[in-house]
């Protein structure tokens, strides 16, 4: 997806068959490895779909076996809850900020680390990563003061915007080499026809880096989508509930509705799963330029 | 060109916005308690916010309509109810009591917790406010106070003992439930011939462990030596180390059931109460609240009929009264400030005969910590449990409530260490010694 | 690999691109400053975003671990180094370190390779190749927590998993998988894998779509067989992919938490215990606020020192990189 590959001289493709036939794991046994993997990896997640159908009762009374019998009222309860769609409510508006703002900032950051020179750059980078290697739940509590200091506390921004400061090393690190390796040549001839760089940035290496970009969002997304500490720390109000502590509600001080929380559980993943299916070409693409670059 | 004054602009530029944010006045957010007057019950309008653990039926119908049936009777007070899942309190009560505006009620277990909480200075001493109607709830409100004052005021009690299933002692052919070790221990003979798993424990949860070889000190230890070592954090009396030869002498016959170090004791298809309600354990050694959790784990209706309660049983020499029992309960704290005297009316009003009937058949939290409700007990087992928790000699407080919450803790883990078997009689008495977790 | 953030690190550094220098040279001055301008408009947003709600905490957080505090009340009781002395001498945070060290091994020996494999199989053109990638992703997607207490469901003695093996005839290898002390951390490190397996999939394949097919097909063209092809040419163009997956493995190892703590405690009796289940327990169950806050100021520099040292020596094999730089 860089342009470097461009610049290769164009052959003839060859056939796949040739390359199918020299690999040293032949098609067959190829397909059993896939459906192996494929087993192992969705046989967990499908135990807890089908166990959103059930009772909990009888998930405790007989953990291995089907529901018997099926019962729709878990997905039902869901779908009718006002909880869980205040929750999906605020878990899409918390991520889309936090990504939205990591894309944008990081992008900006990232380009300012990997096309410029200037003394004490790589001090800013390591500054970011840096930031990767602290464990979040210590820092909680701080935030919560400077939140508090800031009037952030119970409110949405108050997570979306440390969110998006927690991706912002992530999102640099992976925009860089992409960054860079968008050749100089492009950026000479911008200059040349009196662009500034920053018209460079916004006319030609964002759009050549949109499959980074689209990396980085996915990425940012998903783990706002997931995050919980810190939605913990932050809301006292239950209507800010994100998903992850909505779940919370299924648990009391002695029990778990066990089956809510897996028929819960398997309703969240689905816009996260779609935000992957829906850009997943685009995620393979932007790694590459991350690697190569 | 070396940019050599740029990261000079970009520090006053950090430098600009820390000092506007630190600047800005904290917003109130929607949940703050505003003034509320001098005298208790006068006509300025108080808001007060109410963290409690009880996110789900029936509890969380039960606090709802106590807030409701308030607000009615108390017009200028409205009760702003914000209910958290149990386990989060853990994390979220240091934060709110280090904010500015924490809950003006919360929820509070009372003992060496307490006392560590109130470290904060947040905590309101409620004695005065409390005093003309504390003293129906007898002894139980003495686990609630800081030297001597309440800081705290119960709802709700608990008392721990041994659950059974009658059809699977009549199975094994047992009449009546033991009352010493030996026949305890006889009877796990017995259910093991009949192919049943005598006991089920939660070792996994790291507290129910604890019960076991608390109980055994209680047994042992007389009240006297009890009280004066929880006070001191210090459990160097000989007693303590008797407890241990107690419990690892009953351990060796193996009364639990397998892989218990990863059993927990609530949630899930193998949690030990599940164990007890589908029938594959006999026993647990659990709180009241057992009738409680056992209805959701088991698809039998006719589960809380089946369950017996027999007390900790005897132990041959011990110094401890034999009628005392291992207790707990669950309270409400409040903030100082404005709100004290609006919440410690609310407080009186929980604790009121009708609300605590009403929690103890509708919400089914227990115990209630007025025992003029008793009387609406009407599950054999609970009754029971009640009238050995009256009727001890003493109520000893769960020792990871009663110490502070450092050592308290590290006891825990120091027993479900020895329960793995990785620990001894030094590693369990010295575990509250030190203050941080080596 | 076993993470709690995703957090790939470039491991090489390229020379910057030319500066624009065509055309007439405007005054230097004039030049410079508008640099300096652009660079403060690109640069000051993030900085400030991430010092102010990053680094502040962090700092702050470092400096509770001078004291001894409960999380309650003023900050009054300094005790300097006391807490580190604590941390650092104590048998039993050298048994959690111990522990995230043999994760990261282990991730590095068994799932690296796995990884590999796959990527390369899901590399070929079989059907359903995108629904396959996607259910090798999926598990990524899954919150920690709701995973955790999915495993610790399947774990359960005689529940689903010990089922399945008995109905497909190997039940002699039903173990106490959570409940063992032997086998606990092993378990875990199976969950974690099943987790974050499919990121690194993912990112491998990346790696792979950059390699030409060309290159491949010349070698096999010259008579190599399929494992010296993969050997010999993909192996060492995947590199900087590897070296960039092994950076997040060893970091994610290290920070293991949540998916340790919903299934086992850190239990039974230590057996799984990472250094924030160490964290946890000692500091935040035990409201030693201080206390918890050295555990994570020494967690960050043994990641730091792993991250200064890994960056050093990836990027001198990778600016050094011949065959990159050749096949470009």
């Amino acid at each position: 997806m860089s342009a470097a590959t461009a610049r290769l001289p164009r052959r003839p493709p060859r056939r796949d068959v040739i390359r199918d036939r020299r690999t040293w794991l032949s098609l067959p046994a190829s397909y059993l490895v896939i459906l192996l993997v494929l087993a192992i990896t969705i046989a967990p997640m499908l135990y807890m779909i089908v166990g959103g159908f059930s009772t909990t009762a009888q998930l405790n009374a007989n953990p291995n076996a089907l529901p018997h019998p099926w019962v729709w009222s878990n997905y039902a309860a869901i779908a009718t809850s006002s909880i869980f769609w205040q929750a999906v409510a605020n878990s899409v508006v918390v991520a889309v900020v936090a990504t939205g703002l990591a894309v944008t900032l990081g992008s900006m950051a990232a380009f300012a680390l990997s096309r410029y020179t200037f003394r004490g750059r790589e001090v800013f980078y390591l500054l970011f990563v840096a930031g990767l290697l602290f464990p979040l739940n210590t820092a909680a509590l701080p935030l919560f003061l400077l939140l508090q200091q800031i009037g952030l506390n119970d409110n949405l921004f108050g997570v979306a915007l440390p969110e998006a400061a927690f991706a912002l090393p992530v999102t640099i690190v992976i925009l860089r080499p992409f960054m860079r390796a968008i050749p100089g040549e492009l950026e000479d001839a911008a200059i040349v026809d009196g662009a500034s760089r920053i018209r460079f940035f916004l006319r030609i290496l964002l759009p050549l880096s949109r499959p980074a970009l689209i990396t980085v969002g996915i990425l940012a997304f998903v783990t706002s989508w997931n995050a919980y500490l810190l939605p913990l720390v932050v809301f006292s109000s239950q209507d800010h509930y994100t998903l992850p502590l909505a779940v919370a509600n299924f648990q009391s001080t002695y029990t778990q509705d066990t089956a809510r929380v897996y028929a819960f559980t398997a309703v969240s993943m689905i816009p996260a799963l779609a935000i992957f299916i829906f850009a997943q070409r685009k995620l393979v693409g932007g790694l590459v330029g991350a690697i190569r670059g | 060109m070396r940019g050599s004054r740029k990261p000079a602009i970009v520090a006053t530029a950090v430098a600009a916005a820390l000092t506007i944010a630190a600047c800005s006045s904290s917003s109130s957010s929607s949940t703050s308690s505003t003034s509320a007057s001098s005298s208790s019950g006068s006509s300025a309008k108080v808001t007060l916010t109410w963290w409690n653990n009880g996110n789900t039926q029936p509890l969380l119908g039960v606090w709802q309509s106590v807030v409701a049936a308030f607000h009615a009777a108390h017009p200028n007070v409205t009760i702003s109810m914000n209910p958290i899942q149990s386990d989060l309190f853990t994390t979220k009560m240091p934060i709110a009591l280090k904010s500015d505006n924490p809950p003006d009620i919360f929820q509070q277990w009372g003992g060496g917790q307490e006392a560590t909480q109130y470290t904060s200075g947040k905590l309101a001493n409620l004695s005065s406010l409390a005093s003309g109607w504390i003293s129906e709830l007898g002894e139980a409100a003495a686990g609630w106070q800081v030297n001597g004052e309440q800081y705290g005021i119960p709802y709700d009690q608990h008392v721990v003992g041994f659950w059974y299933r009658k059809d699977l002692f009549a199975k094994a052919g047992i009449t009546s439930p033991p009352t010493t070790i030996a026949q305890l221990e006889s009877d796990d003979a017995k259910l093991k011939a009949a192919g049943i798993t005598p006991i089920s424990l939660g070792g996994g949860s790291r507290w129910p462990d604890a019960f076991y070889w608390e109980y055994f000190a209680v047994r042992e230890c007389s009240e006297s030596v009890l009280q004066s070592a929880i006070k001191a954090v210090n459990m160097s009396a000989p007693c303590f180390t008797q407890a241990t030869k107690d419990l690892t002498a009953f351990m060796a016959t193996n009364p639990f059931q397998g892989g218990f170090n990863a059993t927990q004791a609530q949630t899930g298809a193998g949690s030990s109460a599940g164990l007890l309600a589908n029938g594959k354990a006999a026993m647990e050694l659990q709180g009241d609240w057992e009738t409680s959790v056992v209805p959701a784990l088991t698809s039998d209706k006719n589960i809380i009929s089946q369950l017996g309660w027999f007390p900790f049983p005897q132990v041959p020499g011990g110094a401890g009264a034999p009628t005392a029992v291992l207790a707990g309960g669950d309270g409400f704290s409040c903030t100082t400030g404005a709100s004290e005297p609006a919440c410690a009316e609310f407080l009186q009003y929980i604790d009121s005969t009708p609300v605590q009937e009403e929690l103890v058949q509708k919400a089914g939290v227990g115990l209630p910590a007025n025992s003029a409700a008793e009387s609406v007990l009407t599950n054999p087992a609970l009754q029971a449990a009640a009238k050995a928790h009256d009727t001890a000699a003493y109520q000893a407080e769960y020792f990871d409530i009663a110490f502070p919450t450092d050592q308290g803790q590290a006891l825990d883990t120091a027993l479900a260490n020895f329960f793995a078997g990785k620990g001894s009689n030094e590693t369990i008495i010295n575990s509250v010694s030190s203050s941080s977790g080596h | 690999m076993a993470r709690t953030q995703s957090a790939p690190v470039a491991g090489r550094e390229t020379e910057s691109p030319r500066p624009a220098t065509a055309g007439a040279r405007p005054p230097k001055t004039r030049r410079g400053l508008r640099k300096r301008v652009e660079l403060t408009a690109l640069l000051a947003p993030a900085i400030v975003l991430f010092i102010g709600f990053v680094i502040v905490p962090m700092v702050f957080a470092a400096w509770y671990s001078l004291y001894n505090w409960s999380g309650f009340g003023p900050l009054n009781d300094f005790i300097g180094v006391q807490n580190y002395t604590g941390v650092l001498t104590g048998p039993v945070f050298h048994q959690a370190l111990l522990h995230n060290v043999i994760i990261a091994v282990l991730s590095l020996v068994i799932q690296l390779p796995i990884s590999i494999g796959l990527a390369l199989l899901l590399n070929r053109r079989v059907r359903g190749r995108t629904f396959l990638r996607l259910a090798v992703f999926a598990p990524f997607v899954l919150s920690e927590a709701t995973a955790a207490v999915m495993w610790y469901e399947l774990l359960q003695p005689g529940g689903p998993l010990d089922a399945l093996l008995k109905a497909v005839g190997l039940g002699g290898l039903v173990h106490y998988w959570l409940a063992s002390t032997s086998l606990v951390l092993y378990s875990v490190f199976v969950v974690a894998t099943w987790k974050y397996i499919g990121f690194g999939i993912v990112l491998l394949l990346a790696g792979l779509q950059g390699i030409p097919p060309e290159l491949r097909e010349a070698a096999a063209i010259d008579g190599a067989t399929p494992w010296q092809v993969t050997r010999a040419i993909t192996l060492p163009l995947l590199g900087p992919t590897i070296r960039i997956w092994i950076f997040l493995s060893v970091i994610g190892s290290l920070q293991l938490f949540d998916l340790v703590w919903i299934m086992t405690l850190g239990g039974p009796a230590n057996a799984s215990s990472t250094m924030l289940t160490y964290q946890y327990t000692n500091g935040v169950q035990r409201t030693q606020f201080g206390y918890g806050a050295t555990v994570s100021v020494v967690l960050f520099f043994i990641s730091l020192i792993f991250a200064l040292a890994y960056q050093r020596y990836a990027l001198r094999r990778d600016t050094a990189g011949a065959l990159t730089r050749a096949v470009l």
